[in-house]
């Protein structure tokens, strides 16, 4: 019975109705019939039907009853009503508690009743194939995350292995050197370390849910800082928080977004700028925080600020190594946190980014 | 160097270079004389359990990664709390993991068990002061 043919089970009190129903479809359907709702449902525990259609008037339990009764054990199967009456009362009942599909008045025309069978049905195939395609998508993505997690692991281990062999060489003195080849191979590697890192953080911002809790920025932009600082010590870094009222909002997601600006506003500072500076400015207010965070390096030029939160988009003008994902996680980690980002920037003389955050603090008002 | 007479160091790592990287710095920190690798968690519990036949059991620092195959470091710590408090109040344990699965590293946080949470590669200095910070009030 594995073939394409529709199932209906047909239900009608009255035999010659449900004679006169095979004798019209068996030629075009596979058909099963019930003479009572009892009936019906003890049929539907064996036999998978693609559609049902119930005759309305019936002693024990209507149809729409039935139709009511079936709907959570059964959801797929499409519904039809068949009534001898036009009672609107019974039309509205249908649609409303019976969730059918269609409702069709006796006696049936047969072209009629052929389309709507076969309209049903189209539908009933669509909602299958859309519930095969979650499934399918879940079970990708589920890969996927699998795939990120032992990526991270998998690629990170050995290299963690590397540094930790360098670091020996160093201590215990055992590798003559005098070309600094070792030293070399730790900016390599360290370079591919933070390549793989972006891509972590990437996926943990996509898949991870929005979480907020209490932010104090002096001390998240204290955090940024400490860890960006000893890659440029002669940079001045002013910071400037003015935070009256509470701020709430997703941790890991503004960490990502300052993380990516202060490190791309320390490494595109100017080889020749004697005075490097990165001024951090915080305004916190009821419902929002806006941040600036301002430099005074290379700058970008004009053509290619519409497109440096595309990923792996790189500027030409400069001979920094980077990735090409950093602002394009801020901009997904901006989306997430319902955030915007604005950017003005002068080649030769700095960049200026604008970020502002909603407040998520339920003040009482 | 660490002055804990008796004090011995077990490495718990499938990784063959890692080991031998631990298993240098123990050395030349000095940490202690009394190095024990496993490559295999499940050996590693073996060991221990053996020890519950010795008269006293010697301080003992683990390094101990987390993510290996057969048994990881966390399937390892579960098994391991329920070895008798004679085993258990001897050792201390450190782990070690390139993790930056977040997951991990609150698991590692949250399992009182577990003393710190080095990360690969590791390094010297902090492998020393964590040991030192241990056993501070010996």
């Amino acid at each position: 019975m594995k073939d394409n043919r529709i199932r209906i089970l047909y239900i009608d009190d009255e035999i010659h109705n449900l004679n006169a129903f095979k004798a019209g479809f068996r030629r075009s359907y596979e058909i099963y019939t019930a003479n009572s709702a009892q009936e019906g449902k003890q049929l539907l525990k064996n036999i998978d039907v693609h559609i049902i259609i119930a005759d309305q008037k019936m002693p024990v339990s209507t149809g729409v009853e039935f139709f009511n009764e079936i709907k959570e054990t059964l959801p797929d199967p499409m519904r039809i009503l068949l009534t001898g009456y036009t009672d609107v009362e019974d039309i509205i009942d249908a649609i409303n508690k019976g969730h059918i599909y269609s409702y069709i008045k006796k006696p049936w025309d047969e072209h009629e009743l052929h389309k709507t069978i076969n309209n049903a049905f189209e539908i009933y195939q669509t909602r299958r194939q859309l519930k095969e395609k979650i499934v399918e998508l879940e079970k990708i993505n589920d890969e996927l995350n699998r795939f990120i997690y032992s990526t991270s692991h998998d690629l990170r281990s050995p290299l963690m292995s590397v540094l930790g062999i360098i670091n020996l060489s160093r201590l215990d003195n055992s590798v003559v050197d005098p070309n600094g080849y070792l030293e070399m191979i730790e900016v390599c590697i360290l370079k591919l370390d933070g390549f793989i890192q972006k891509i972590i953080e990437y996926y943990r911002n996509s898949r991870l849910d929005v979480e907020y809790e209490k932010i104090d920025f002096n001390n998240l932009l204290q955090e940024c800082i400490g860890s960006f600082k000893h890659q440029n010590t002669a940079i001045e870094f002013q910071v400037n928080v003015e935070q009256p009222v509470d701020f709430k909002g997703d941790t890991f997601r503004i960490s990502v977004i300052l993380n990516n600006l202060i490190s791309n506003a320390v490494k595109y500072q100017k080889p020749d700028e004697s005075n490097p500076k990165v001024n951090l400015t915080v305004k916190v207010e009821p419902h929002k925080a806006t941040l600036y965070i301002v430099d005074n390096g290379i700058g970008i030029l004009s053509e290619h600020l519409n497109n440096i939160f595309k990923m792996f988009f790189r500027s030409k003008n400069n001979n920094k190594p980077g990735s090409g994902i950093g602002l394009y996680i801020v901009k997904e980690a901006l989306n997430k946190i319902g955030g915007t980002i604005n950017v003005e920037s002068k080649y030769g003389e700095g960049t200026q980014f604008e970020i502002s955050i909603p407040n998520r603090n339920d003040f009482d008002s | 160097m660490i002055s804990i007479p008796d004090l011995r160091v077990i490495l718990i790592d499938d990784n063959e270079v890692d080991l031998l990287l631990h298993e240098k710095l123990v050395t030349i920190q000095q940490i202690s004389r009394t190095v024990l690798a496993f490559n295999n968690a499940n050996k590693a519990l073996e060991f221990l359990s053996s020890n519950i036949a010795l008269p006293k059991i010697p301080p003992t620092i683990l390094l101990l990664d987390i993510q290996m195959p057969e048994m990881d470091g966390f399937e390892f710590l579960e098994a391991f709390d329920s070895y008798p408090f004679k085993i258990k109040s001897q050792c201390h344990i450190i782990m070690v993991s390139s993790s930056l699965d977040y997951r991990d590293i609150s698991r590692t946080y949250a399992n009182p068990m577990v003393i710190k949470l080095l990360k690969k590669p590791l390094l010297a200095e902090e492998l020393k002061n964590t040991i030192m910070e241990i056993f501070k009030e010996f």
